[in-house]
């Protein structure tokens, strides 16, 4: 049953934000009896509350607040961005990990690190992550069923000599399993599964955490600042509860999974005069090293329907060019995932006005659809900073989000833009649209994994380097973006997180 | 205001939040506040056809269309005179009235507008209010809301037959 803690109560984690890392490190605690307060900005919805209404929806549960900075798709609520997101759990792989024993620095500043800790190592995390999320094509779970626009994208890759792409990859049940239908192809992903069959930790995570016994949920309770005592250790969350009035909630140990932008702002925003950059920032490296991968799309016209509403917007994914080769050009690899969007979106991806823009909007059956993904080098002056004077309504400082394209990922896209082109017109494409859409929905970094805690902010298992008591569980942790999208690996890292959290317990080390 | 105006006032001002437009400061905006709008709604119309055409949308699409992007803008004291202001600067380029030109000119004149302030705001709330909007919907086959009807799981998903064999 659902637990009440009291805010003085201070033997329970508190773990800010309750999507991916969140709710899912959560969860994992409760499961082994220790006890959790789950502080979540948002609201909870019920499956109910998911119609197929994007801007309705976004108006539900995406992120509003004031920040300046592109179009950042997070969310809050209950789920956080597992509302959202696509469901595409690609693992990162081996030499993503060596990320600067492979790429070495490239010229204009890039900051890689290796990760401080290997695939080997991390590989029963990600087992235990797929079987978690009902990762299709893995543990024993069928693929995914091939939509129209994957079909295209398979046809076009096999005509010009790619291998390597299948259907599976999705934590989308393609039947039912674990409590949830399989998917009934309603296309509209990215506003909420209206049946549950996407995993989000809204109807996963958070009702097993509650029915552990061992953890309590607060939703619309948003998190402004971290407190810590005379020795350094963080000992409460001050947070706004949904009456408006500010509340501490004392803790024995802090997870923070905010998805980057908040989890940099709260961080940073609970400075003192023991910390006076900030907490976990006596490196510097709070807010540093943001990545958002290398981001493009890539769009044509058929020259019969294809019909790229129908069905899940993503499905499948195509690896071939997710090596490391500069021949090309770059280093790094990326992925091609065939990606629809209603209306309004396509257009809104496309931007423009004119023929040159209706030529795809009319033609909106015959369209075909690539979600462009890949390595992005982490740069220091990419970054979280927190506005000088800006207020949001909260009365806190405005999350100020620094980003540009590095001449790598411009590279890279340019060559992965050529192949889309090359994959749709060997099917006899007659329009072609490939570009970046100065937009991002996967954030990483800003709180980095490393081995040395000059070059990050947290070590191996996500433990800040300055604060034993305090770790980061989102994206945050990323020591580098690798190619592929990040949320089946930021549910391993949380995984192994508490894991980890529970042992230093039983050690009576935190 | 009907349910149906509300709910499409809603897409819009969601629409145009998501396109992050910031429209303050425009010297050129304010100068032109003053200018009333004195047009049918004619001028608007074909201001937005050249903008997103779609040849088989009627004009009384694309002037309702407008008027709900007016409707829009005029929520935000920071947007409410965008539209009669780049009416005004299309007729101000030329002796002959905009509307009274030939495409490509008033194309040209489009592409004049300056960037930044205004036209960022009318192309994301226009973009907001046709791609939403029933008529283009119906124009181009797109059914909307999927959930009721179970999806496509059984509606042509993977329906797609003209692929080149073993591929």
């Amino acid at each position: 049953m659902a637990k009440k803690y009291d805010l003085d109560d201070s033997s329970v984690v508190v773990v800010i934000g309750s999507g991916a890392g969140g709710g899912t490190v959560a969860n994992e605690l409760a499961q082994k009896g220790i006890d959790v307060v789950c502080l979540e900005a948002g609201s909870r919805l019920t499956l109910a509350d998911v119609v197929n209404d994007p801007p309705a929806m976004d108006a539900k549960m995406g992120w509003h607040d004031k920040r300046i900075g592109a179009t950042l798709l997070i969310c809050k609520t209950v789920g956080g961005t597992t509302m959202r997101w696509s469901g595409v759990t690609p693992r990162i792989q081996d030499h993503e990990f060596r990320s600067l024993s492979t790429y070495g620095q490239l010229d204009n500043g890039t900051t890689f690190i290796d990760w401080p800790l290997t695939l080997t190592e991390l590989e029963p995390y990600y087992d235990k992550a797929e079987l978690k999320m009902g990762v299709s094509g893995t543990q024993g779970i069928q693929p995914s069923a091939e939509t129209n626009n994957y079909k295209v994208l398979k046809a076009g890759a096999t005509r010009v000599g790619y291998k390597e792409i299948s259907s599976a990859r999705m934590a989308i049940n393609p039947v039912a399993r674990d409590g949830r239908p399989g998917c009934q192809q309603i296309s509209f992903c990215h506003s909420g599964c209206a049946i549950g069959a996407k995993w989000s930790t809204l109807y996963t995570e958070v009702p097993a955490a509650e029915a552990s016994g061992h953890f309590e949920l607060r939703a619309n309770a948003m998190a402004v600042r971290i407190n810590h005592d005379k020795e350094g250790r963080v000992n409460g969350v001050v947070y706004k509860d949904e009456n408006g009035a500010m509340q501490e909630q004392k803790a024995r140990a802090i997870c923070v999974a905010g998805n980057v932008v908040e989890t940099a702002r709260i961080l940073l925003n609970s400075e003192s005069s023991m910390f006076p950059q900030g907490l976990a920032n006596s490196s510097g490296q709070v807010g540093r090293n943001y990545m958002r991968h290398t981001f493009g799309l890539a769009f044509a016209v058929m020259p019969k329907p294809v019909n790229y509403h129908r069905g899940a917007r993503q499905t499948g994914l195509l690896l071939d060019e997710q090596i490391n080769n500069p021949q090309r050009g770059f280093v790094g690899g990326y992925q091609l995932q065939p990606a629809a969007a209603d209306p309004w979106f396509t257009s809104h991806l496309i931007g423009g006005w004119g023929r040159d823009h209706t030529v795809f909007t009319d033609n909106y059956t015959r369209l075909a659809g690539i979600f462009i993904t890949g390595e992005d080098p982490p740069e220091a002056g990419n970054q979280i900073s927190l506005h000088a004077t800006e207020r949001d309504a909260q009365g806190l400082p405005v999350p100020d989000d620094e980003y540009k394209n590095h001449s790598n990922t411009n590279a890279m896209r340019n060559h992965a833009i050529k192949a889309s082109r090359r994959i749709y017109e060997s099917l006899g494409a007659t329009d072609f649209w490939g570009g970046d859409a100065s937009m991002g929905c996967h954030n990483m970094g800003v709180a980095r994994m490393s081995e040395n805690p000059d070059d990050g902010v947290t070590n191996r298992w996500g433990q800040a380097h300055d604060i034993k008591n305090l770790f980061v569980s989102d994206g945050s942790l990323f020591s580098s973006s690798a190619a592929g999208n990040p949320t089946l690996t930021i549910v391993a890292l949380a995984i192994r997180q508490a894991d980890h959290i529970a042992e230093r317990m039983s050690q009576k080390e935190l | 205001m009907s349910d149906s105006q509300t709910t499409r006032r809603r897409f819009l001002l969601a629409a145009l939040a998501f396109s992050t437009v910031a429209v303050t400061g425009s010297t050129w905006l304010r100068g032109a506040a003053a200018w009333a709008s004195s047009t049918d709604g004619t001028t608007l119309a074909r201001f937005g056809r050249l903008l997103f055409p779609h040849d088989g949308l009627s004009d009384e699409v694309y002037a309702d269309v407008m008027n709900n992007v007016l409707m829009a803008l005029a929520s935000n004291p920071d947007t409410e005179n965008l539209l009669a202001a780049a009416e005004h600067a299309l007729d101000a380029q030329q002796d002959t009235a905009w509307i009274e030109r030939d495409e490509s000119e008033q194309i040209a004149a489009i592409e004049k507008i300056p960037r930044e302030a205004c036209f960022a705001a009318i192309l994301g709330t226009l973009r907001g209010a046709l791609y939403y909007s029933p008529a283009l919907w119906s124009h181009i086959n797109y059914p909307g809301s999927s959930k009721e009807h179970g999806g496509y799981k059984f509606r042509g998903f993977d329906d797609i037959d003209w692929l080149p064999e073993n591929s």
